[in-house]
């Protein structure tokens, strides 16, 4: 373990309305055992101290799971570690004197509320369109009654393993969601209890997505290069198929 | 009615985009096909031309439907650019790529409109402006000598190559067309397929540029 | 306080179904009548609202969070138990129910735990049906694993990723409930007090976090899914959120509070490395399947794992559990771990960790294998200590983990306040003094999926309910107690910063003094100068505490000051508890009530009861009830794993 000095240029905006602005810190004798937001709470104390507001930052689980956390760092979100959140981002990954810029994840789909913390309740809402079966509680067959094949299981598991943090929406060049939506229409596609409603489920969530400002998916894979689930694109390429299938052979209309 | 909604949202204008762009590659392949036949000799391509230009139906049909192919697919090229650029990649206030080859991706318009500008030159140059009693095959010798003439083709040649080095693959992409077992061959058609037309087609300005008769 | 357990009457295998029976229920055309308010979105708290949703009650869901999916119930790694006995090894509801009973050590209620293990088999059919994806044998079925303490495989799992997977399951079912409209879904909203009418529970008042707006909400009754208090502890495996305020309010408005000292340490969680340190991290206990448990036989030992040979190892849990060996239950691993490390025999730069061995199983299974089984835990671990485990020993030490302790319910998961339910880590129903792994998910899935709502419409059709609406004057008073007590948080914050002290400095402070004198071993000298320090604590917090900017928008230093006020003084019952507590039991170790061997020695004559504590006003010592305990189906034994 050593310790590190940095200089933190970091986005601060009192709410939502406001204009934000850059400004410069210095945090000094970080552990580069400490994670990034344990350099950032160590900011905060000193912060306090001075009785400067605190960055606000989101935050909850710590261990890469939750998608709650999220910062454009240096231009990257989550930083520059693949496959990693930024709360287990280490700063032994940074060098003492850098300068680190951090911003909030941005689209027009992600209204910043405050400095960092940010608005991704349109995520729910795309869920909310079709991202699940329509079984009620009780009433549900034997676990084992219908045979997955581990192959095509571990396939969906692939997709399952988004943690909706959005870095895909905040890094990709036109702030499309097709990543997120594409993991959620995958895992069920992929699994024999997603089939019932598998030709509107694609239709209705891209609807949705198209609806809360996304924009358009232009195969950049920017998404893919920073998701920290290493969600792969392959799920995009499904979600398009999906989506084929389910307009020119949907039934309703 | 679902045909609208597969054409105003966003899966369906990408995929618009594909089908046209690869109208306009399978166009190309029937193109160069027939320009073979510059290198077997004048005669010979003269002849093509002629044996082309005498079914006047298949010519207007492809002509009509080139024409269609190309409004659409720069039409949705635009509108898709021009939405885009809402949220735009310099939103934050350092700029990382963290992808691959992002200069292709990142100028698709740019060398979008720089193809479009080439091809109105060449149609111009080749199809609309000789009068019938001149030869088609002349026209051309007589153009593709000229070393600055032949410079901008081969700069129309490099934004097609540029183009493609993202499109093709976006394309495939876009219809659904990615798996593990066939990925590793789309990467290479990537790369193939636009330095194919990229060697052909150059290969064609800098033979007339060399063995012009005139 | 009276505490009627309500079990119903008949054999403990009819129980469940005699209750469903005897209860009263809502028609389907009346429930849309009947309001819920849920607080909590996690396992339990989700499940409880798409579920009550579904059978067309009109159901308020309130999260912390900025949306229902990230309750912490998706950090847990291991998996999920069920007596499906799709192995044929053995298992059954009844296997199930004893071992869950067994591994609590004989503090738990017969008929909750067995209705646990007899509704446990719907859960995983349930899950599966939504889409979640447990892993699976390469022939389809569903795969299982054995997990600590248990000697049949009995847990599915999806990879390392279990409660994620659950998790984003009941989020979908809400999610379908709230595009219905059955469910109004309110995120990013802290509950600050819950409101009685009455004598009933009719509502809840909350600070929107966004807005810090207080904001009061009213229904038929109240659900609380809030989760467990390990963070009193200030360094534990709980997200950065999970607080002990819905409960503690719960408290003060007339819960009892049951057990609040059986805290389980887990035994396989990454060591403290420093003072900045935020959280723990827990590394899933899954991986003692494969992993060996030693440390050097030597004190002091500064020789790299790899070169102390064989003969100088202590594999204490093999040596000394022979027939469970390094799958010993969580306590039990967790304790010995302390006693190696009290000795000097622990490793890494602190001394306070052990070393966790896969060397032997790679060699035996080779590197793929393992590294299938275990590899994302493997980075996980190597992201965060910069050490890759199929190279060098994982280094492992106890941290708090789960609370078996909560809001004290009825078997209809009912509290002391009528109408006010607590379900899943947040009650003390069914853990005992200690929980099994891969029993969180089952019980809070359980009582979401399954339990709760019968009791509801029990509830509900037992009872008369008066038209409640937030104007009600006990709403207008909780809110007036809510913005008070914010604006005295706020005090000392005119006049500048200097020589004021941060919230995190105070809850640091009172983790240590939890940690030192209420951790893994408990005597009564320690408890007794914990209670000691404790008022010291509180008032340097409310004394000194600097919290920057206002009540009326986003401001994450008060959300956090209110937080740690009420682990202060939720802090004091769980050291009274373990006090009160003269035996050792489960987690709970009294130093003073021990076998020759150091095993935990429980004492049945004096203590087999729920300890309940009533709080008796501000300053006030809090009182102690008890529920005492019967066994009519299983004979309390002297746990013994060697």
């Amino acid at each position: 373990m050593s310790e590190i000095n940095l200089t933190l240029k970091i986005w601060r905006q009192p709410n939502a309305e406001a204009e934000g602005k850059v400004e410069t810190y210095s945090v000094e004798n970080i552990s580069t055992d400490s994670s990034f937001l344990e350099m950032l709470d160590v900011l905060n104390e000193k912060l306090t101290h001075e009785g400067v507001d605190p960055v606000a930052f989101d935050h909850d689980c710590r261990e890469g799971i939750c998608g709650m956390c999220g910062a454009v760092v240096n231009g990257v979100a989550h930083g520059p570690e693949k496959e990693t959140t930024l709360c287990q981002l280490h700063m032994r990954h940074f060098k003492n004197g850098d300068t680190i810029v951090i911003e909030p994840f941005r689209s027009r789909a992600f209204p910043i509320y405050k400095d960092l913390m940010i608005d991704r309740s349109a995520f729910d809402r795309i869920i909310q369109a079709g991202g699940y079966t329509n079984v009620n509680t009780g009433g549900t067959p034997d676990a084992n009654s219908v045979r997955i094949s581990s192959q095509q299981l571990e396939l969906a598991m692939d997709a399952a393993a988004c943690i909706g943090c959005g870095a895909c929406v905040a890094s990709c060049p036109n702030g499309s969601a097709m990543l997120f939506t594409s993991a959620k229409v995958s895992q069920l596609a992929l699994l024999p209890q997603g089939q019932v409603e598998r030709k509107e489920r694609a239709q209705a969530m891209v609807q949705c997505m198209d609806g809360e400002g996304f924009g358009h998916c232009t195969n950049t894979k920017e998404c893919e290069a920073v998701c920290p689930k290493g969600i792969s694109i392959s799920n995009i390429a499904r979600l398009n198929r999906e989506f084929l299938k389910g307009i020119f052979t949907g039934r309703d209309d | 009615m679902w045909f609208v909604r597969f054409l105003t949202s966003s899966i369906g204008k990408k995929m618009v985009m594909a089908v046209t762009g690869l109208c306009l590659i399978l166009f190309l392949c029937v193109h160069a096909a027939g320009n073979v036949t510059i290198f077997v000799g004048s005669a010979v391509f003269q002849g093509y031309a002629e044996n082309l230009h005498s079914h006047p139906v298949i010519v207007f049909i492809f002509r009509v439907g080139l024409l269609a192919l190309f409004l659409i697919h720069i039409g949705v090229g635009l509108l898709l650019w021009q939405e885009g650029r809402k949220e735009g990649k310099n939103r934050y206030v350092v700029n990382t790529w963290v992808s691959k080859n992002p200069y292709a991706m990142s100028t698709m318009p740019y060398t979008g409109l720089f193809i479009l500008f080439f091809v109105l030159i060449h149609v111009f140059g080749f199809a609309v402006a000789p009068t019938h009693d001149q030869m088609i095959s002349h026209v051309i010798d007589d153009a593709l000598s000229n070393f600055f003439y032949v410079l901008l083709y081969l700069a129309g040649f490099a934004a097609l190559f540029i183009h493609l080095s993202h499109g093709f693959w976006s394309m495939l992409q876009t219809v659904g067309i990615n798996h593990p077992r066939y990925n590793t061959l789309i990467a290479r058609a990537t790369w193939v397929v636009p330095g194919g037309f990229l060697c052909f087609f150059s290969l064609i300005a800098l033979y007339l540029l060399t063995t012009s008769t005139y | 306080m009276e505490l009627k357990s309500n079990v119903p009457e008949g054999p403990l295998e009819k129980k469940w179904d005699n209750y469903r029976f005897s209860s009263k229920l809502v028609n389907p055309a009346n429930r849309r009548k009947f309001s819920i308010i849920i607080v909590g979105t996690g396992l339990a708290g989700g499940a409880a609202a798409a579920t009550l949703a579904e059978q067309g009650y009109q159901v308020k869901s309130f999260c912390i969070q900025d949306t229902p999916r990230r309750a912490h119930s998706i950090a847990a790694q291991g998996g999920i138990n069920a007596a499906k006995n799709y192995q044929n090894d053995g298992d059954s509801i009844f296997r199930l129910f004893y071992d869950t009973i067994k591994g609590g050590d004989f503090r738990s209620r017969e008929a909750n735990v067995y209705r646990l293990a007899q509704v446990s088999n719907e859960i995983i059919d349930q899950c599966v049906a939504q889409g979640v994806p447990f892993a699976r044998e390469y022939g389809g079925t569903l795969a299982n694993r054995s997990f600590g303490g248990a000697q049949v495989s009995r847990t599915f799992y999806a990879r390392g990723q279990t409660g994620q997977q659950l998790l984003l399951g009941a989020y979908s079912a809400l999610s379908r409930q709230i595009k219905a409209g059955r469910v109004t879904m309110y995120t990013r909203r802290e509950m600050m007090d819950v409101v009685v009418v009455d004598g009933r529970a009719r509502g809840i008042t909350v600070r929107n976090i966004i807005t810090g707006e207080i904001e009061s909400h009213a229904a038929d009754l109240v659900i609380l899914g809030t989760g467990g208090y390990g963070n009193v502890y200030f360094l534990s495996t709980n997200a950065m959120a999970s607080n002990v305020t819905a409960a503690v309010r719960a408290y003060k408005k007339g819960a009892g509070f049951a057990n609040p000292c059986y805290v389980q340490i887990h035994p396989t969680c990454i060591p403290v490395h420093g003072d900045f340190q935020s959280k723990l991290t827990l590394m899933s206990e899954s991986l003692r399947n494969d992993g060996r448990v030693w440390v050097p036989k030597k004190k002091g030992e500064t020789r790299k794992a790899a070169d102390i040979p064989e003969n100088e190892r202590d594999y204490y849990l093999e040596n000394k559990y022979p027939s469970f060996g390094n799958l010993v239950p969580r306590d039990v691993a967790s304790r010995n771990a302390k006693e190696k490390c009290d000795e000097g025999q622990g490793v890494g730069p602190t001394g306070l960790a052990v070393y966790l061995d896969f060397a032997e199983a790679i060699q035996r299974d080779g590197a793929d294998v393992i590294f299938r089984k275990y590899g994302n835990l493997f980075q996980m671990y190597q992201k965060i200590v910069n050490v890759d485990p199929m190279k060098e020993p994982m280094m492992i030490y106890p941290a708090v983990h789960y609370t078996m302790g909560g809001l004290w319910v009825d078997y209809n998961l009912m509290t002391t306040i009528p109408g006010l339910f607590a379900i899943g880590e947040c009650n003390f129903s069914d853990h005992g003094a200690n929980r099994l792994g891969a029993s969180a998910l089952m019980q809070g899935l359980a009582d979401g999926y399954f339990v709760i709502a019968a009791c509801v419409a029990n509830y509900l059709g037992t009872n008369k309910f008066a038209k409640v609406d937030e104007t009600n004057e006990a709403f207008l008073s909780s809110r007036r107690e809510v913005e008070d007590r914010l604006q005295k948080l706020l005090k000392n914050s005119t006049g500048g910063s200097a020589g004021k002290c941060t919230v995190d400095e105070i809850h640091k402070e009172l983790g240590k003094l939890m940690w030192d004198y209420c951790g893994m071993a408990r005597n009564k000298e320690g408890l007794e100068h914990a209670l000691k320090e404790l008022p010291g604590i509180r008032q340097k917090f409310w004394d000194k505490v600097y919290i920057p900017g206002s009540t009326k928008d986003i401001n994450q230093s008060l959300e956090r000051a209110g937080r740690v006020a009420d682990f202060i003084d939720f802090a004091e019952i769980v050291v009274r508890d373990a006090l009160a507590r003269g035996e050792s039991c489960g987690c709970h170790l009294r130093e003073e009530s021990q076998t020759e061997e150091n095993e935990a020695l429980r004492d049945d004559a004096n203590y087999s009861h729920v300890a309940v504590w009533e709080y008796t006003g501000e300053g006030s010592e809090p009182k102690l009830n008890i529920e005492p305990l019967t066994f009519e189906n299983v004979t309390p034994s002297q746990r013994s794993y060697k």
